[in-house]
């Protein structure tokens, strides 16, 4: 290729290695990345397409009926289909106002030693196990929704909606300050000198520049939305075949129960319906369904806008410039009590009702029984499945991320996003059954760990490619410019410029995903996790099980009247808390290094 | 800098993944000797206790709890565990299902199912229902406490999920054989999963109604338990069989039970074992006269 071959200049040799070499590898790596998740996509939607052929599937009826009752052969979603929009459509709108303006708070307003504690805070809220979001739904948002709507019980579409909207509060957050912070100052510096008010400032500098990443947060947190299970589970009632007529009946059903696509799958269903028939092949087509919402959603948030939709000449009026500014300085900080409030909340509950966790031996002791003794085999379980599923999911989402973000068609960059979300929707059960059939079942490596981090990697890696792909769609254009005109191929582009570039992005990604990934319960059951019984650590690959934190809460958290259950269920809710917490801090100090380093100054 | 401290971290990552692969591509094949045992959330809890107590003896016992009852019988019948844990009877279906496979069915203890009311309607006057109102309750008939002698409160249903061992116990009370018919249209019904849950919610739903197995009721006064045609969820009514509502703990093996199995089933059948029962909240088999 004449590209590659230009750039033989011998000055090049002579300085020490550090120009960029050739970096061909980059290619094999990203598109490596790319098929991973296609290839993981085509795993989950040939396990539904499979599960259809078993029998027959009336599509007409699944999405047009609204009776769901597999005892008498009535396979309807519509009313499931409505919940899901319902319940993702208040999630967003709750959500993604506060997030925004907690995001420019923390970005743009509070000075750094305040912003950086309170950052990792909300990426900490973010690794909460969602059966705890649940557990406060229950306390907290049924009887406000009760006393309202003046219902009994409170069990909801809202309640659901509002849940969801506090669990993906973080996701926005912290992936919008992402953005964010990725905008050089040297933009706000020339806003500043112009006599621009701070609101200003943000609005006709930083926001054009961190306009995508923020886009992405909410995609990202209407994918995390959509397959939410165990949250949405405890409070959104579960009642089949809720179908309003009607405006007044659309109100009414909102303080009433319903049920969504993600928990019908998520509930026992799936494992009562066999792995054949037509109760099981209308349980897929559900799936097919939920997947095929993501796209839609996604395709049409990432539409693209009209260039004449934004008024080039729009300014604001000169009037009460400096009331309004301080108007939105008021709103933006007032944004961040939301997140403050809820993580004082749930840390508050995690401590008083979580004092087991406190003791020390409580971490090193190996459990005695169903809920005595410490949980160090659950601890060191789940450690190896978060590792595991970390390595394998950082190169392979890395990669697509940032084939995704710099590949030169749009179009292509469209769908490969439009398959990554949609993966990253997928509902986590449906991985589990998915690989239960391939892993477990026809590779007969039965429940061994290794298949539990494969079955999470799809959890973890579609946000490391989101939020690496948004990251570059940010880079500033003379970088990119300044690295051609040197000389540079586009693969020593991509190694030497974006790599470094969105790093920290990627960073916040992962650990997002992975804080996700520690907490499911689901996919584990299946694949990974036994109750109790297997060694601390696995010696192989075929029939080693582990335990888990998350597994371990939901079986005591089931049906024992053992009120030492309860107790070990919320000290292991608390340890996995403390734990992510390390975690967390660890790679934060790591991040804000090297976003501190070279790009943001 | 920067590339240094990059490569730095890819020689550590990669260093990390060579040393957890070869961690696990170590020697024999993991759990394999172990009994494993599978299924009802139910009798888990009861399960590890009874596994750890027989580890000091050197037994290896797995515990899992994938797939609940159900799914306990189809790996049992699929040859991949040794026994199944079940809080349902060995269905029709199951044995038609499983041809080759021997079901032999161990109770080891049994858990009684109430009709639990908040105590604000019984203490108006709700302590007893019939067979009749139970089934117009939970079909959306009776929308009102008043009409079956309450006070005037609605009425909200809260029905376990499918697959639950209490809702089966309630369905098979009120329509026998017959095949349950859909919920009810009403906007005061819904859904709950396990027995903590299903509490919790009935404490926080004035004039809820819910299928709940009796020891969860025990020492909360908020909530009560309703005699059903009079006959009250006592041992001595689940003994004889005059209290309608009560469900078996199982064990399943296929085949008579043999060595690791046997030694199991024997020690969760001892009387120690049976003081496992009690902890978890179940009957023991004496309790109920077996």
């Amino acid at each position: 290729m004449a590209t590659t071959k230009t750039p033989a200049r011998p000055s090049a040799t002579s300085d020490e290695g550090r120009r960029p070499r050739p970096s061909t590898w980059v290619w094999s790596w990203t598109y490596a990345g790319a098929l991973a998740v296609a290839g993981l996509l085509l795993a989950v939607v040939g396990y539904l397409g499979s599960g259809i052929g078993s029998g027959t599937v009336d599509w007409l009826n699944l999405v047009t009926e609204s009776a769901w009752s597999p005892p008498n052969a009535a396979f309807g979603g519509l009313a499931m289909i409505y919940g899901t929009a319902v319940v993702s459509v208040l999630a967003l709108v709750l959500a993604v106002p506060i997030g925004w303006a907690a995001a420019i708070a923390l970005s743009e307003y509070l000075p750094p030693r305040i912003a950086r504690p309170m950052r990792m805070c909300v990426e900490l809220l973010a690794a909460v196990p969602s059966i705890v979001y649940g557990l406060i739904g229950i306390a907290v948002i049924r009887p406000v929704i009760a006393s309202i709507a003046d219902v009994p019980g409170g069990d909801s579409l809202a309640a659901a909606g509002i849940v969801l909207a506090v669990m993906i509060v973080p996701t926005v957050v912290a992936v919008s300050v992402d953005a964010l912070s990725a905008v050089p100052d040297r933009y706000r510096e020339a806003a500043y000198s112009l006599g621009l008010t701070r609101g200003e400032v943000i609005r006709s500098a930083v926001l054009p520049l961190a306009r995508s990443g923020m886009r992405a947060a909410v995609l990202l947190g209407l994918a995390r939305a959509l397959g939410e299970a165990i949250a949405v589970f405890l409070v959104v009632g579960r009642a089949d075949g809720r179908m309003p007529h009607g405006f007044g009946e659309f109100l009414d059903s909102l303080s009433h129960p319903g049920q969504t696509l993600t928990t019908k799958l998520a509930g026992p269903e799936p494992v009562l319906a066999g792995t054949s028939g037509p109760h099981f092949a209308a349980l897929c087509g559900l799936g097919l369904l939920l997947l095929a919402l993501v796209a839609g959603a996604t395709i049409w948030g990432t539409r693209e806008r009209r260039r004449s939709t934004r008024k080039a000449g729009h300014l604001p009026t000169p009037r009460l410039r400096q009331q309004r500014d301080r108007l939105l300085t008021v709103w933006r900080l007032g944004a961040l009590l939301l997140p403050s409030a809820l993580l004082i909340g749930i840390l508050g509950l995690l401590v008083t009702r979580g004092t087991s966790a406190f003791n020390p031996s409580f971490w090193v002791s190996a459990a005695t029984g169903a809920a005595g003794g410490g949980v160090r085999d659950q601890i060191t379980g789940t450690l190896l499945l978060v590792v595991t599923t970390g390595l394998l999911a950082l190169p392979l989402g890395f990669g697509a991320g940032i084939l995704i973000g710099t590949h030169a068609s749009a179009r292509t960059a469209r769908v490969l996003q439009t398959l990554t979300l949609v993966l990253g929707g997928v509902p986590t059960i449906l991985l589990g059954l998915a690989g239960f059939v391939i892993l477990s079942t026809s590779m007969g490596w039965g429940r061994s760990w290794l298949a539990g981090a494969i079955v999470l990697v799809p959890v973890v890696a579609p946000v490391v490619a989101l939020t690496t792909a948004a990251r570059i769609r940010s880079l500033p254009p003379e970088l990119t410019e300044s690295a051609l005109s040197l000389g540079l191929t586009r693969a020593q582009y991509i190694r030497s410029v974006v790599v470094p570039y969105t790093w920290p992005a990627t960073v916040t990604g992962l650990l997002l995903g992975l804080a996700r990934a520690a907490g499911e319960t689901a996919p584990l059951l299946f694949t990974a996790t036994v109750f109790f019984g297997a060694p601390t650590v696995p010696n192989g690959i075929v029939e080693s099980p582990v335990q888990a934190l998350p597994t371990h809460i939901f079986t005591l958290s089931q049906d024992s009247g053992d009120p030492q259950a309860v107790d070990q269920a919320w000290g292991s809710a608390m340890v996995l808390v403390l734990i992510t917490a390390v975690l967390l801090s660890a790679a934060i100090a790591l991040r804000n290094r090297f976003e501190g380093e070279r790009w943001t100054t | 800098m920067i590339t240094y401290k990059r490569r730095a971290a890819y020689l550590t990552s990669t260093a990390v993944l060579f040393v957890s692969l070869s961690g696990c591509a170590g020697d024999d094949a993991g759990s394999g000797g172990a009994l494993q045992v599978s299924g009802s959330t139910t009798v888990a809890p009861v399960a590890a206790d009874a596994a750890e107590a027989l580890k000091a003896k050197g037994l290896d016992i797995i515990v899992a709890t994938q797939g609940g009852s159900a799914g306990g019988i189809s790996q049992l019948a699929a040859g991949q565990i040794g026994i199944a844990m079940s809080s349902k009877p060995i269905a029709p279906e199951d044995e038609s299902a499983h041809p080759d496979t021997d079901f032999r069915v161990t109770q080891v203890g049994a858990d009684a199912v109430g009709v639990i009311v908040t105590d604000e309607v019984a203490e108006a006057g709700v302590e007893n229902l019939t067979a009749a109102q139970v089934r117009d309750l939970f079909e959306g008939k009776i929308t009102n406490w008043s009409e079956v002698g309450g006070p005037d409160l609605e009425v909200f249903v809260y029905d376990k999920e499918p697959g639950r061992g209490t809702r089966e116990v309630l369905d098979k009370y009120i329509y026998g054989e017959e095949k349950a018919p859909p919920p009810p249209e009403s906007g005061n019904f819904a859904i709950v999963g396990g027995n903590l849950e299903t509490r919790n919610k009935l404490k926080s739903t004035p004039g809820a109604v819910a299928p709940l197995s009796t020891s969860f009721v025990e020492g909360h006064d908020d909530l009560a338990v309703v005699t059903l045609d009079g006959i009250a969820p006592s041992p001595e009514n689940i003994a004889t069989g005059t209290y309608p509502m009560s469900r078996p703990l199982y064990l399943i093996t296929d085949g008579e039970p043999e060595g690791t199995s046997k030694k199991f089933i024997n020690y969760v059948l001892s009387p120690k074992g049976q003081e496992l029962m009690t902890k978890h909240g179940y009957l023991k088999l004496k309790e109920i006269g077996k």
